[in-house]
């Protein structure tokens, strides 16, 4: 591949992004609006049923859901360009405001799972790959296999029941105790959430690792590099390790959102104060401004992270340099 | 003079590489194939000559120029829709490699008769594995390979099957790009003398590409030459190789090894330089039936 | 031997023959027999059922597994037990189709977008992309929105058709590997069609990648199940399924009452675990080959 101007490189990335999300909000406003539903509920609560009609029809004019979707749309697209993202129906405040109140949650949570997958399907990979075949590799797989079915839900219920409820040795949901608690309290509370993220996840990366590694020990480089007389764990390290890092990295820029979506599932059984939580209510009980702000950042993190795995695997791989693609048309 | 087969008018490709750079594979080649000739083609890897018989079989759509076979101009979409069943029956094609050619996945039998399969032909010969079976024969191999798969083959059993499916349907026209290219040369020396039997046998018009000078002159009634895309000589095969006229030609025939090492070793090998050879101009026909490219200047 | 030749030297002791492969050798057939048995348990369930699934016996509410009730009884008085193999029915059928559904899809989606010129492809892909960046758990409740109440024909139509993404990117890029390959080209120029292709070449090649991930999905999809029916978003709670069986476990923790939680999700978890293994053995491991380490 011919080395693009850096600048056209990213700004055709950028631009890509932008339209991206444009179809993205386009889509999710329109079917946020299909599906049935009543806003008003969300924002008067019980009083909305029991409104007359003249009263509904001042209600939705206030809150500019009386004119038609398209109208709507470019509405909202005019302040959302401006920053207004408008309020939500449940909290009567900006929906920036409340979502800077939780974002923080969703990332300790997420950031330190990812971090712990990150580095424990590494150091569990290659612990599996040195001892291919052994008891302890056939240990590792078949417990590990086990724990990757396990639904996240029921492992966060059984959890509870035996650390929560039975030992009573940790807090069964929130982030932080009710009027107070500092760093410890927090972290306290992040075990078990931690603990479920991690489990449902772990595996699948080690694995991978697993058997990238193996076939890289099957590849006659290492025969080589054996024969220079390299010590094994220096292969492994040093050799193998690093030619099936790039390819790690890339997937698991992909698996950013994956490990993040894991976590509104933890979220909802933990009554964690996340952005999971606030997502799955505003879907269900139509708190549209609040659903497309989300929308919106859960899709660019998907978006950017694909970006980035793409990124990742063009300019870092070494690999991957050096290509060029021939399309051939046809017919026939 | 038999009848017109095949006649490529000013075919005309190009492929795109990337943003600027265009490849003029294929640029204003003529000739005609007359029916139940064989044709040779050759030329340097990259003269553009598998290109040529893609745009015959309409695996590629030229970018201009027209080729009609048996009056129908398969360039044009409508017509080729139109006699479709015609086409894809009568023009068959041999790949260079007949391990990717063959899909690894099916049986020998299967392969053989999926032309039939695909144009609901009921075989001739009864059930489609008799039929696969008598096919086998005739390329010289035993039934008893039906029921295996490529990949436990050898290479020249397996462009015997790719023969064989090409001939399973009776074709009127059979293109063959470099069909004993990735063979040992003990089984090419096999598989050429197959193609003479089985063309006086089957009477087709065979177009045989290959960059083999001394099989095109022991097989071909009538060869031409490609060069960078361009067609730069047409002789029969005899004429052609007692008396070259282009330059690249007589390049080409030079590099042809004399068997007897004192002679060999005593030749001094003529200069290839690719920029003196003649690209532009008009084929002229010099003698009848030998035609080469000339420009204006040198008449 | 033709006796005029006899060997010097080379009297290499013949190895024994290594015993014969039995048929279950590298078969998952622990995981085969347990699974069977319990779709088949689901399946004819009524024949052997001790209680009626569905009816609310409230005086013993939340009773523990006993000779009355095998495995206890729920928070709302149900058999717990005849509720494991009556639920079992949905668990399990929407699991197999929604695997169906979305294979079907990924098929279709994956050949024509390998198929395709390179700006529809193009096109097609970031559509996926996009797609696939809306939280499947949002894209679930919306779309079960529009289909209106929930069944088990709905939810494993929803499931399916978030679940065919990842299909469709290995059969694009299986089929744009082989479009250009030699023998695709020779079938087409015989004039096979995009069927005739897609049935004979293309989808052998990528049938068992494929498979693998179809029984993968299968599992996804139970376990999808089970997770919307526990958060109040999948089946309604009068239709019984593993999923629907845990909802019920808030009560249950905070009564302590640990079957209701763990006995479904024990059968679960090794309902998955079975689909698992065999998931695997189709992928094809078991080959092994020596290490240069």
């Amino acid at each position: 591949m011919r080395r693009k101007n850096p600048f056209i490189y990213y700004g055709g990335k950028l631009a890509g992004l932008a339209v991206s999300v444009f179809v993205l909000s386009l889509a999710v406003f329109y079917i946020a609006r299909l599906a049935p539903g009543d806003p008003l509920v969300s924002y008067y609560g019980d009083r909305a049923e029991k409104m007359t009609a003249e009263e509904r029809a001042q209600a939705e004019e206030r809150l500019g859901l009386d004119e038609p979707v398209h109208i709507q749309y470019t509405r909202w697209l005019g302040r959302a360009l401006q920053g207004d993202f408008g309020i939500s129906y449940k909290y009567k405040t900006d929906v920036t405001q409340i979502i800077a109140d939780r974002l923080p949650n969703t990332l300790l949570l997420g950031g330190t799972g990812f971090a712990v997958i990150f580095a424990g399907a590494l150091a569990v990979g290659a612990l599996c790959a040195w001892n291919e075949g052994n008891l302890l590799d056939r240990i590792i797989c078949k417990v590990g296999t086990v724990v990757s079915c396990i639904p996240e839900f029921w492992l966060s219920l059984v959890l509870i029941l035996v650390f929560a409820v039975q030992l009573r040795w940790l807090p069964s949901s929130g982030a932080y105790t009710l009027g107070g608690g500092g760093g410890a309290d927090r972290a306290v509370h992040l075990i078990l959430p931690l603990t479920v993220t991690a489990a449902g996840h772990l595996w699948y990366y080690a694995y991978m690792i697993r058997n990238r590694l193996l076939e890289e020990l099957r590849s006659d480089y290492v025969l080589l590099a054996k024969s220079k007389g390299l010590r094994r764990r220096d292969v492994l390290l040093r050799h193998c390790l690093r030619s099936i890092l790039p390819g790690y990295l890339s997937l698991m820029a992909i698996s950013v959102p994956h490990i993040l979506g894991g976590t509104y599932i933890v979220e909802t059984v933990f009554s964690y104060p996340g952005i999971g939580t606030l997502s799955y209510e505003s879907a269900r009980y139509q708190d549209y401004n609040l659903l497309m702000l989300l929308c919106i950042l859960s899709g660019s993190v998907v978006i950017l992270s694909n970006m980035l795995a793409q990124i990742i695997s063009e300019r870092i791989d070494p690999r991957m340099r050096g290509e060029m693609p021939a399309e051939v048309t046809e017919h026939g | 003079m038999s009848e017109i087969l095949l006649d490529v008018q000013e075919l005309t490709h190009c492929f795109r590489l990337g943003r600027n750079t265009v490849i003029r594979a294929v640029d204003h080649v003529s000739f005609q194939l007359r029916r139940g000739e064989i044709f040779g083609l050759v030329g340097e890897s990259g003269s553009g000559k598998s290109t040529v018989a893609r745009c015959i079989m309409s695996l590629i759509r030229p970018a201009a120029g027209k080729i009609r076979y048996l009056g129908v101009n398969i360039c044009d979409p409508g017509q080729f829709r139109a006699h479709r069943k015609l086409l894809q029956t009568s023009r068959q094609l041999i790949f260079q490699d007949s391990a990717a050619s063959l899909n690894p996945r099916m049986k020998v039998a299967d392969i053989i008769t999926e032309p039939m399969a695909i144009h609901h032909i009921r075989p001739p010969r009864g059930s489609l594995r008799q039929e696969a079976a008598f096919q086998l024969k005739c390329v010289g191999m035993d039934p008893s390979s039906l029921d295996r798969r490529p990949g436990e083959l050898s290479g020249g059993q397996r462009q015997r099957v790719a023969i064989a499916r090409a001939l399973s349907m009776g074709p009127e026209l059979l293109v063959a790009d470099e069909p004993i290219a990735s063979l040992d040369v003990s089984i090419q020396a096999q598989i050429i003398n197959l193609f003479q039997h089985l063309q006086r046998e089957h009477g087709f018009t065979f177009l045989f590409i290959a960059h083999d000078l001394a099989v095109v002159r022991h097989l071909c009634d009538r060869t031409g030459v490609m060069f960078q895309g361009r067609l730069v000589e047409i002789a029969p095969s005899k004429e052609l190789f007692d008396n070259p006229l282009h330059p690249y030609t007589r390049a080409l025939l030079s590099a042809i090894p004399i068997p007897d090492p004192r002679l060999e070793r005593a030749r001094v090998p003529q200069r290839f330089d690719p920029a003196q050879f003649c690209r532009e101009g008009l084929l002229r026909e010099v003698s009848p039936g030998h035609m080469v490219l000339r420009e204006e200047a040198d008449r | 031997m033709d006796e005029r030749f006899v060997l010097i030297g080379a009297r290499t002791p013949v190895p024994p023959p290594l015993p014969a492969p039995k048929w279950y050798d590298g078969k998952p057939v622990c995981s085969m027999a347990v699974l069977a048995f319990i779709m088949l348990g689901c399946l004819c369930c009524e024949v052997f059922l001790p209680k009626d699934p569905a009816y609310m016996d409230l005086l013993h509410a939340a009773v523990p597994p006993g000779s009355e009730f095998w495995f206890g009884s729920d928070t709302m008085g149900r058999d717990i037990f005849s509720m494991i193999w009556y639920g079992g029915r949905a668990s399990l059928l929407i699991g197999f189709l929604s695997a169906a559904i979305s294979a079907v899809l990924a098929v279709l989606f994956g050949a024509v977008s390998g198929l395709a010129p390179k700006w529809l492809d193009g096109l097609v892909m970031r559509l996926t992309e996009i797609f696939l960046s809306i939280p499947s758990l949002l894209l679930i409740v919306f779309l079960q929105a529009i289909l209106g109440r929930a069944s088990v024909w709905s939810l494993s139509l929803v499931i399916g058709i978030t679940g065919w993404t990842a299909i469709a990117k290995v059969v694009r890029s299986e089929v744009r590997q082989l479009r250009n390959s030699e023998y695709v080209l020779a079938s087409r120029c015989m004039g096979g069609g995009f069927f005739h292709i897609l049935r004979k070449h293309l989808a052998p090649n990528f049938f068992s990648s494929i498979m693998f991930m179809v029984v993968m999905n299968v599992r996804s999809a139970i376990a999808a199940e089970s997770t919307l029916s526990f958060m109040g978003i999948g089946l309604p709670l009068e239709v019984i399924s593993w999923g629907g069986m845990l909802s019920l476990s808030e009560k249950a923790l905070l009564s302590g009452a640990w079957w209701i939680i763990l006995i479904p999700g024990v059968f679960l978890v090794v309902t998955l675990l079975c689909v698992t293994n065999i998931g695997s053995w189709l992928r094809g491991e078991g080959e092994q080959r020596g290490n240069n380490l």
